[in-house]
C-alpha cells in the first residue's frame, strides 16, 4: 500500500516477487527488498515490542543501527529486519511480546508498572524471600530478553566457516572514502580487503578483495573478525583504514518511540532504495540541513511535509528552499512530543527557550522525522587505541589521536563524504531532553532507559557515565551505544553539572554488531590426540574416556575381570599416551642429574631408572622411568598428562644452561604397550629371539628387541604390580604389534585392560599419579619417597636447596596407604579428621580391589598417624568410618613377583 | 640398546606400517597399496572427478629425521629442496629433513612417525588451509620453498609451500585422525576431495 512509483536507484526487481511470511501471514516483497521494507509497504507499522515496557517499536533506522525491528528469521532470534533481504519462504516471527505483537499483555508494565520498575528495579524488589529466586529468575527471564533460541534447533545444521586472511589494508566501510582508500592503496601494489555491510553493491575494484554485507565485529590486537553471511573472517592486516561512517542520532522528546518516529536518512532510505513511503504526512526536526534535505527529498515522492522544525537559529539557504516551497520551517524550534496511540498521529513542536501550550503548535502527521546531527562511528577505532575529545561546535565527540596503523578517513574523521570539512557552525546541538512531562523520554531504545531514569541513577551515586551505564544498562543493548551514547552523555552532564568533556564517553567494546554466537563458536572441532591402536580400542568395544587431550580405553566393559586377568594370565594396555623424550649429547647424564633429585648419569647402558621431577620449590610436578641407551643417550618417559609441561621444563632449562644435549620429543611418534601378569613372559618369548628369562632380563632392564618383526625398545618395568614389559616402538606399527601380542596370547588369557583396571593395579602396589595423589604442596618426603632424594649429589639440581630445607623438617603430613573394613569405597577427595572432627588430610585415591577382596586406598593423614595399624576416621558426605592405616603396598609387598 | 626402535624402516617387510589416518581414508573408499612396507591409499572412488579445486593426499609415509649439531644448514622459514627432500631448519642446531631416501647423517633422529602429513593442492589449496590455520600463506610473503611452523586446526605444526598451490602439512602423529576431519570438512565445503598417492605423483 505504501509501495511508490520507480525511484533513481531504487534496489528492487518488481519483475521478481519474493513470497514469505510473517506471524504466519503471507506477505509480498520485490527481490531486493529487506523484511523490513516489504513488511512496511505491506502496511506494517509495529515491528517489534520494547525490552522492558514492551511498548511498539518501529523502523527508525533502516539502516542496521538500532534495536527497533529485530525480529526472528527461521527461528534465529536477533536479526534486524531493515537490512536482512527476503528470501522466498523465509519465515519471520515477532519477539518479545505476548500473545501478539498487537496486544501485549506485558504492556501493563509499561502502563500500570513504571513506579515500580526503576532502573535496578530488580536488585531492590526481587531479593526477598531469598528462595523465591529461581521463580522471580524465571518469570524475569521469560518477561524480558530479544528472543528465545530452541531448546532444539534441527537447523543447527547450518555450516558456520572461520576464514583466516592476512592483507596489507584492510578498509572497514565501503562509502565514498572507504572505496577511495581501498583503491589508492590497491594502485600502491598493496593487499587490500575492504569491508562493507551496506545493502547497495560496490563496483569491483582492481586489486581489493570486496566482502560485501559483512561487519566488522572488533578490533582486537590487529585482528579484525568480519562476519558475513555464515563466515566469520579473521583479518589480519599491517594497517588499518576505517571509514565507518557517522551515525545519525534521535532527539529525546516525549513519544520519541512511538511508530511512526523515524530518522530522517531512514526515511529516505525506504523511499529510495525501497521505493516505500515512510508516510503521508509528515513533521520534520533537525538540527541541521540534513533533516532539511531529507524533508525535501520526501516532499519529491508525494509526503506532504506539515512542518520542519529547525533547532539553529538562523535560517539557511535549505530552509529557505522549503519555504519556497511551500513548507511550513520554524526557526528555533524543537519538537516536543509525538502523540498516538499505535502510531504517530500528531506531533507537538515548540520554540526552544520558552515553555507553554500558548506557544506549542500540534500538527497532524503519520510521521515524525527527526535528526539529531552525526556522531562519527568510532567504537572499532576506540577499541584500536584511537582517543577522543569533544567537539562544542559540532555537538559530539571526535577523534583525537589514532595508533600506528590506523587511520581514519571520511565521516567518522569528521570529513565528509564528498571530501570536504563537515560545516560545524551549521549545526546546532539539540537539548539533552525536550518535551520531559509529556511522557517518556527514552534515551536508550534498546533498554527502555528514558531521560528519568539517567537522572534518577545519578540521584542514586552513579554519577559517571561508566556506572551509570553499568546500572541502567544504557549503551548496553544491541545498538551498542549507536543511538543512546550521545543522549546519554548530554543527559549526564546536565544532571551531574559537568561538561560533556568531563562526563566523557563509555568504553567500546566488541562486538560492535550482534552476531549470532554460532558464528564465533565456527566449526565444532575439538582438537583430540589418539593412540595408534585407537581403532583396536573401539572394535574391541572399549569406553573411550578423555584423559587429558587423548582419547582413551577407560575398560573394555569389566574393569574388575580385567584387573583380575592380570593378575592370573596376562593383561595388554596401550600407554603410548605417556611422554617420552630422546636425551642426547655428551652433557646428557649431567643434564638430567640437574633436572631430577636422584642420579643418572651412573646409570649403566641397558638399565632404567625411577624418577621424579620437582619444581624449585622441592614439590612434585611429575615422575617416569628413564632407560639409558647409550652412553650419550636416555630414553625419558613422564605420565601422559604431564607429557607437555616436562618436555617444555627440559627445553626451558636446557636454553639456559646452554648444555651439550638435543632434546627431541618421541611422545607421539611412538606407541607403548604394557604387557603384564605371569603369562607375559611366554607371550612375549613367542614373538622375540630375545632370551626373556629373569636371569637375562632382570627388572629395570631395558633392551631392544624386535617384537612380531618390528623394532622394539622394551622396558621391563611393573607399574601394575605383576611381571610387566613395557614395550615403545615406531607408531605406524601400532596395530600389527597389538594384535601380534593378543594372538600371541589368547591360549594364554590375555585380555586388554584400560584405565580404571590400571588405576586398580597401581593402587595396590601404593605407586602414586602424579596430580591425584600429589598436589603442589607434595614433597617426596611427605611422598614417602625420600629415598629418591639424593642430596649427597655433587652437582646442584633443581629443588636442592627447598629439599634440603625439607629433610630436616618431619612432614605435617604422609601419603599412606589404607583399608576400610566396612567395604565402602570412599568418594577421592574424602576427609581425614581428626578426634575432634577438624579436617587433618584427604583421601586421594580409593578402589575395591578384587585380588585382595578389600577397599583399598590412599591418603594424606598428619605424620604421627602414618604408621602401620594407626587407626584415621574419614568423613565421606555425611557418613564417617574408620580405615586402618598401610604404608607398604598392598599387593606384594617385598616386590617378589614384580621381580620374577 | 640402540635407537633402531625408532625407524619404521627397519621391521621385518611381514610387519605394515599403516598411518593415523588410514581408517578415515578406508571410509572414504581408498584402495590400498604395500609401498616400501607401508600401507598407502593410492586411490579413491571417483577421485578422477575431484574437481580442480583442491585434493589432499595423506602422506605420512614420508621419512622424516631431526638433523641435530652445530653443521645444521639453512634459513629461518626457508625449505631447501636437496634432491626429493626437504630440509627445513627449525633452530640454530636443528632441523627436519622430509622425504628422499639417501643414507641420513649418523646423528640423525628417526621421527617419521612424529609426524603425520598431508598434502594439500589445487587453487583453492590456501582457502582450505585458511580455514582452520592462521599462518600467512599469500604468494607474496610465502613463496614456494617457504617454511612456516606453526598452530595448524590448534595443533602444533608445519607448513612446506612446495609449489604456488601445494602444500604439505606436518602435524602430529597423534592427531592424524582430528587432522583428516578439520581438512575434510573444509575441503568438502569447496567441493574438494581426497585423492590417491598416483594423483598426488602426477601432480609432481
Amino acid at each position: 500500500v505504501s509501495r511508490l512509483a520507480n525511484q533513481p536507484g531504487e534496489l528492487i526487481n518488481r519483475d521478481k516477487v519474493i513470497r514469505f511470511t510473517f506471524d504466519g501471514k503471507p506477505v509480498e516483497a520485490y527481490e531486493g527488498d529487506t523484511v523490513g521494507s516489504a513488511l512496511y509497504a505491506d502496511g506494517r507499522r509495529t515491528f517489534s515490542r520494547s525490552f522492558k515496557y514492551h511498548r511498539r517499536r518501529g523502523l527508525l533506522c533502516c539502516a542496521g543501527q538500532c534495536p527497533n525491528c529485530i525480529v526472528a528469521v527461521d527461528g534465529a532470534p536477533g536479526v534486524r529486519a531493515c537490512t536482512e533481504p527476503v528470501r522466498e519462504g523465509m519465515r519471520v516471527e515477532h519477539l518479545n511480546a505476548q500473545p501478539g505483537l498487537e496486544l501485549d499483555v506485558m504492556r501493563a508494565t509499561d502502563i500500570v508498572g513504571g513506579p515500580f520498575t526503576p532502573p535496578g528495579f530488580y536488585y531492590k524488589t526481587f531479593i526477598r524471600p531469598r528462595k523465591l529466586w529461581p521463580v522471580y529468575e524465571k518469570v524475569l527471564r521469560h518477561a524480558a530478553g530479544l528472543g528465545v533460541l530452541p531448546k532444539q534447533q534441527p537447523d543447527r545444521e547450518w555450516r558456520t566457516e572461520y576464514r583466516r586472511r592476512h592483507a596489507d589494508v584492510l578498509v572497514v566501510g565501503g562509502g565514498t572514502a572507504g572505496q577511495r582508500a581501498a583503491s589508492a592503496a590497491a594502485e600502491r601494489g598493496e593487499d587490500v580487503v575492504l569491508v562493507d555491510e551496506g545493502p547497495v553493491p560496490i563496483e569491483p575494484i582492481p586489486g581489493v578483495e570486496i566482502l560485501a554485507r559483512a561487519s566488522a565485529l572488533g578490533y582486537f590486537d590487529g585482528i579484525v573478525p568480519v562476519w558475513q553471511c555464515d563466515t566469520l573472517h579473521q583479518i589480519r592486516a599491517r594497517n588499518h583504514v576505517f571509514a565507518t561512517g557517522a551515525i545519525e542520532q534521535p532527539l529525546v522528546f516525549a513519544g520519541n518511540d512511538l511508530p511512526g518516529v523515524m530518522l530522517s536518512g531512514g526515511a529516505v532510505r525506504l523511499t529510495e532504495l525501497y521505493a516505500v513511503s515512510p508516510g503521508s504526512r509528515a513533521v520534520v526536526a533537525t538540527t541541521s540541513d540534513h533533516g532539511l534535505h531529507a524533508a525535501a527529498k520526501l516532499a519529491d515522492a508525494g509526503v506532504h511535509i506539515a512542518a520542519v522544525a529547525d533547532l539553529r537559529e538562523s535560517r539557511s539557504a535549505a530552509a529557505e528552499q522549503l519555504s519556497a516551497r511551500g513548507i511550513e520551517v520554524l526557526i528555533g524550534h524543537q519538537i516536543l512530543e509525538a502523540r498516538g496511540r499505535t502510531a504517530v498521529q500528531a506531533a507537538v513542536v515548540g520554540p526552544i527557550g520558552v515553555e507553554g501550550a500558548s506557544v506549542e503548535k500540534t500538527f497532524d502527521c503519520d510521521l515524525v522525522v527527526v535528526s539529531g546531527g552525526f556522531a562519527p562511528a568510532m567504537s572499532l577505532l576506540l577499541q584500536a587505541g584511537a582517543r577522543t575529545r569533544y567537539d562544542a561546535a559540532r555537538g559530539c565527540f571526535v577523534l583525537d589521536e589514532l595508533p600506528p596503523g590506523v587511520t581514519a578517513v571520511g565521516d567518522v574523521a569528521g570529513v565528509d563524504e564528498a571530501g570536504a570539512d563537515a560545516d560545524a557552525a551549521a549545526v546546532a546541538v539539540p537539548p539533552p531532553v525536550a518535551g520531559a512531562g509529556h511522557g517518556k523520554c527514552f534515551a536508550c531504545l534498546c533498554e527502555d532507559v528514558t531521560a528519568k531514569d539517567i537522572k534518577l541513577s545519578v540521584e542514586e551515586g552513579y554519577d559517571s557515565i561508566e556506572l551509570s551505564k553499568r546500572y541502567t544498562t544504557v549503551t548496553m543493548g544491541p545498538c551498542q551505544g549507536r543511538m543512546c551514547q550521545l543522549p546519554a552523555i548530554r543527559l549526564m552532564a546536565k544532571e551531574t553539572g559537568q561538561s560533556l568533556e568531563q562526563v566523557g564517553t563509555t568504553t567500546a567494546r566488541p562486538p560492535w554488531v550482534s552476531v549470532p554466537m554460532g558464528i564465533l563458536a565456527g566449526r565444532p572441532f575439538e582438537p583430540a590426540k589418539r593412540s595408534s591402536i585407537h581403532g583396536r580400542h573401539r572394535e574391541l568395544g572399549a569406553n573411550i574416556k578423555w584423559a587429558g587431550d587423548w582419547r582413551r580405553a577407560y575398560d573394555y566393559g569389566d574393569p574388575q575381570a580385567e584387573a583380575l586377568a592380570v593378575h592370573r594370565a596376562a593383561g595388554l594396555i596401550d600407554v603410548s599416551t605417556l611422554g617420552k623424550l630422546l636425551v642426547r649429547g655428551p652433557d646428557a647424564g649431567e643434564f638430567l642429574d640437574r633436572l631430577y633429585p636422584n642420579r643418572f648419569s651412573d646409570l649403566k647402558p641397558g638399565r632404567i631408572r625411577y624418577g621424579v621431577i620437582s619444581s624449585d620449590a622441592g614439590r612434585i610436578v611429575d615422575d617416569g622411568t628413564i632407560c639409558r641407551i647409550d652412553d650419550d643417550t636416555f630414553y625419558v618417559t613422564t605420565t601422559s598428562s604431564g607429557a607437555g609441561a616436562v618436555e617444555e621444563w627440559f627445553s626451558w632449562w636446557l636454553a639456559d644452561w646452554r648444555m651439550r644435549v638435543q632434546l627431541t620429543d618421541l611422545t607421539q611418534g611412538l606407541s607403548a604397550v604394557n604387557l603384564a601378569g605371569p603369562r607375559a613372559r611366554d607371550i612375549l618369548a613367542e614373538l622375540t629371539d630375545l632370551d626373556c628369562s629373569p636371569e637375562a632380563f632382570k627388572y629395570l632392564d631395558g633392551k631392544q628387541a624386535n617384537v612380531a618383526g618390528v623394532p622394539c625398545l622394551i622396558l621391563r618395568i611393573g607399574f601394575v604390580g605383576e611381571v610387566g614389559y613395557e614395550i615403545h616402538f615406531a607408531a605406524a606399527y601400532g596395530e600389527h604389534v597389538w594384535d601380534a601380542l593378543m594372538e600371541a596370547g589368547r591360549d594364554k588369557g590375555i585380555r586388554p585392560f584400560g584405565l580404571e583396571p590400571q588405576r586398580i593395579l597401581r593402587l595396590q602396589k601404593m605407586h602414586i599419579l602424579v596430580g591425584q595423589d600429589t598436589d603442589s604442596e607434595s614433597t617426596p618426603f611427605g611422598a614417602a619417597m625420600p629415598w629418591i632424594v639424593k642430596l649427597d649429589k655433587d652437582a646442584d639440581f633443581i629443588g636442592k636447596w627447598a629439599l634440603e630445607h625439607y629433610a630436616e623438617e618431619e612432614p605435617a603430613t604422609r601419603l599412606v596407604g589404607f583399608t576400610l573394613p566396612n567395604g565402602h569405597v570412599p568418594t577421592e577427595g574424602a576427609v581425614v579428621m581428626d578426634a575432634a572432627g577438624a579436617p587433618v588430610g584427604q583421601v586421594t585415591s580409593s578402589r575395591f580391589s578384587p585380588v585382595l577382596d578389600r577397599v583399598i586406598g590412599m591418603a594424606w593423614v598428619p605424620s604421627p598417624l602414618a604408621s602401620d595399624g594407626s587407626q584415621v576416621t574419614i568423613s565421606d558426605e555425611g557418613t564417617t568410618m574408620r580405615a586402618e592405616v598401610q604404608t607398604r603396598p598392598f599387593y606384594d609387598p617385598d616386590g617378589e613377583v614384580l621381580r620374577s | 640398546v640402540s635407537l633402531t626402535f625408532l625407524s619404521p624402516a627397519a621391521a621385518d617387510p611381514s610387519a605394515v606400517a599403516r598411518s593415523p589416518m588410514e581408517r578415515k581414508a578406508k571410509a572414504a573408499g581408498a584402495r590400498f597399496e604395500a609401498r616400501d612396507g607401508w600401507n598407502v591409499a593410492v586411490e579413491y572412488p571417483g577421485e578422477d572427478k575431484v574437481p580442480g579445486t583442491v585434493a589432499w593426499a595423506d602422506v605420512s609415509h614420508l621419512r622424516k629425521l631431526e638433523l641435530q649439531g652445530e653443521g645444521v644448514s639453512g634459513e629461518l622459514g626457508e625449505a631447501r629442496r636437496e634432491g626429493d627432500a626437504w630440509i627445513c631448519r627449525l633452530t640454530p642446531t636443528r632441523a627436519l629433513l622430509i622425504g628422499g631416501e639417501h643414507t641420513p647423517p649418523p646423528d640423525a633422529v628417526e621421527v617419521t612417525t612424529c609426524f603425520a602429513a598431508l598434502t594439500i593442492f589445487g587453487p583453492q589449496a590456501r582457502e582450505v588451509i585458511a580455514r582452520f590455520c592462521a599462518l600467512d600463506l599469500r604468494p607474496q610473503v610465502a613463496p614456494p620453498g617457504s617454511f612456516r611452523p606453526g598452530s595448524i586446526a590448534r595443533q602444533p605444526g608445519m607448513i612446506i609451500v612446495e609449489d604456488t598451490d601445494r602444500f604439505l602439512l606436518l602435524f602430529g602423529w597423534a592427531v592424524g585422525e582430528y587432522m583428516w576431519t578439520v581438512v575434510d570438512d573444509a575441503a568438502r565445503s569447496l567441493d574438494g576431495g581426497p585423492v590417491g598417492f598416483g594423483a598426488l605423483k602426477k601432480n609432481d
